[in-house]
């Protein structure tokens, strides 16, 4: 094996420990949901998530991130940091979900499943009423009632609530 | 068709250089919490003395009231709306409203010159919010009165966001219609809508990695029957594809009339036939 071989399989190592790490941090106890369908589609089934919060009477965080998403990184290493601080807020009142994607996948072949329905990204947003249609931001967070239903309209990326505050103020549904 | 004048295009072009202006002084306003309506900031202190040189502003939510998230889904497309507490009467009415985003690059979004015409002098429409900013409104009363609200929204990039190229050939095509019931007599709340990407200057083109040369709505005025209903003048601090809505007072048949001017002096006009 030559040495760049060598540097090319630590570089992919690295690589694949780093997307295992991807996620919303241990603490935070999150479902963790896979795509089904790949590589055609990513469809993202929500049906458990939503059951488990009626019969728990719980809302849903739902966090889309990608594999590949600098940004994604950005806000999972904010909730670690701060995860003594806002895992408890988040345990009050929410199930945490967690959406692993990548950032090839665009707002054409990203599905989003309810029980019997599965809607491509942008007829699923206009369905729930969320003005996020027109555009597919990795990272994305959906605040959901059991049945669905968004709590408030969240804005595209989570950059405006990567300090404690502005996250407690997103669970506190503050508007 | 009406144009803007060189002393406001001025008065404009001198407080976006303004609010461009290195500001060391002040740390960033990021993660505080909702600031309340009568909150300051340092843009404000600056603009409002230039824009109100010398006059008593009355902060609060009794004559006028700005209502806006305190996120919105994409800073490019802040709708916000502003709620007059008077009606539009002869003998004391709302004569001007002025919509302010403190921290944008231009931060005189809009002014609205509005008649007796529109009933009741409730706006809404759609913002680009390019930071952290307060957003605000003044309301100027016949009596010179001046009265503003303001509500700190939290977003980013409102300026720079990726424009969207899907209807280019629609340019300017503009569509004016009643947004409810038809009221005789009454306030009628009806919407413009004038297709128009609203550049402002600050996007990028992906492919060529060149900016995009501004080139946005200038002035939109509105007529019913032929009297004035509004005229507004805008900057590219409104959102592409402006939309205004307001409210008018049909009195009978007529012709609901926009006259729409943009920064490349191209003119276009919207009608609806009322009655």
């Amino acid at each position: 094996m030559t040495k760049w071989r060598a540097l090319a399989l630590l570089l992919g190592l690295c690589t694949s420990a780093l997307a295992a790490m991807a996620g919303v941090p241990a603490p935070y106890a999150p479902t963790v949901t896979l795509p089904t369908g790949t590589p055609q589609r990513f469809e993202f089934d929500l049906t458990t998530a939503l059951r488990r919060a009626r019969r728990e009477h719980k809302r849903l965080y739902v966090y889309l991130g990608a594999d590949d998403c600098a940004y994604c990184r950005k806000y999972e290493a904010f909730l670690q940091r701060n995860a003594m601080e806002l895992a408890p807020h988040f345990a009050k009142d929410y199930l945490v979900v967690d959406l692993r994607s990548s950032l090839s996948v665009q707002a054409d072949r990203l599905y989003i499943r309810v029980g019997e329905k599965a809607l491509p990204y942008a007829d699923f947003q206009r369905s729930i009423g969320d003005e996020r249609a027109r555009l597919l931001v990795y990272p994305s967070v959906w605040l959901l009632d059991a049945n669905a239903k968004p709590l408030m309209q969240m804005p595209a990326g989570t950059g405006t609530f990567e300090t404690v505050p502005e996250q407690l103020e997103i669970l506190r549904l503050e508007q | 068709m009406r144009s803007t004048s060189p002393s406001r295009r001025f008065a404009l072009q001198g407080l976006g250089a303004l609010a461009l202006a290195p500001s060391s002084v002040w740390p960033a306003v990021g993660g505080l919490p909702s600031a309340t309506h009568d909150a300051w900031s340092p843009e404000w202190q600056q603009l409002s003395e230039r824009l109100f040189p010398g006059r008593q502003l009355v902060a609060g939510q009794g004559t006028v009231q700005l209502i806006a998230p305190l996120r919105a889904a994409y800073g490019a497309s802040v709708p916000v709306k502003v709620v007059s507490k008077l009606p539009q009467r002869p003998e004391l009415h709302v004569r001007k409203l002025y919509l302010v985003v403190d921290k944008n690059p231009s931060p005189l979004a809009a002014v609205l010159d509005l008649s007796t015409e529109v009933g009741q002098a409730d706006f809404e429409t759609r913002l680009r919010v390019d930071e952290y900013s307060h957003v605000r409104v003044v309301s100027e009363l016949s009596n010179g009165e001046l009265h503003t609200d303001a509500r700190y929204v939290k977003t980013s990039g409102g300026c720079t966001a990726p424009p969207n190229r899907d209807a280019l050939h629609l340019i300017g095509r503009t569509q004016v219609k009643v947004a409810g019931e038809l009221r005789m007599n009454e306030p009628t709340a009806a919407d413009v809508t004038v297709v128009h990407p609203n550049d402002t200057g600050f996007e990028l083109n992906q492919v060529t990695v060149m900016y995009i040369p501004p080139h946005f709505v200038r002035s939109i005025n509105v007529s019913f029957a032929q009297r004035k209903v509004f005229d507004a003048e805008l900057d590219f601090s409104v959102s592409e594809n402006p939309t205004l809505r307001f409210n008018f007072v049909p009195h009978g048949r007529g012709e609901l009339r926009a006259e729409v001017t943009d920064s490349k002096d191209a003119h276009f006009v919207g009608t609806l036939a009322i009655g």
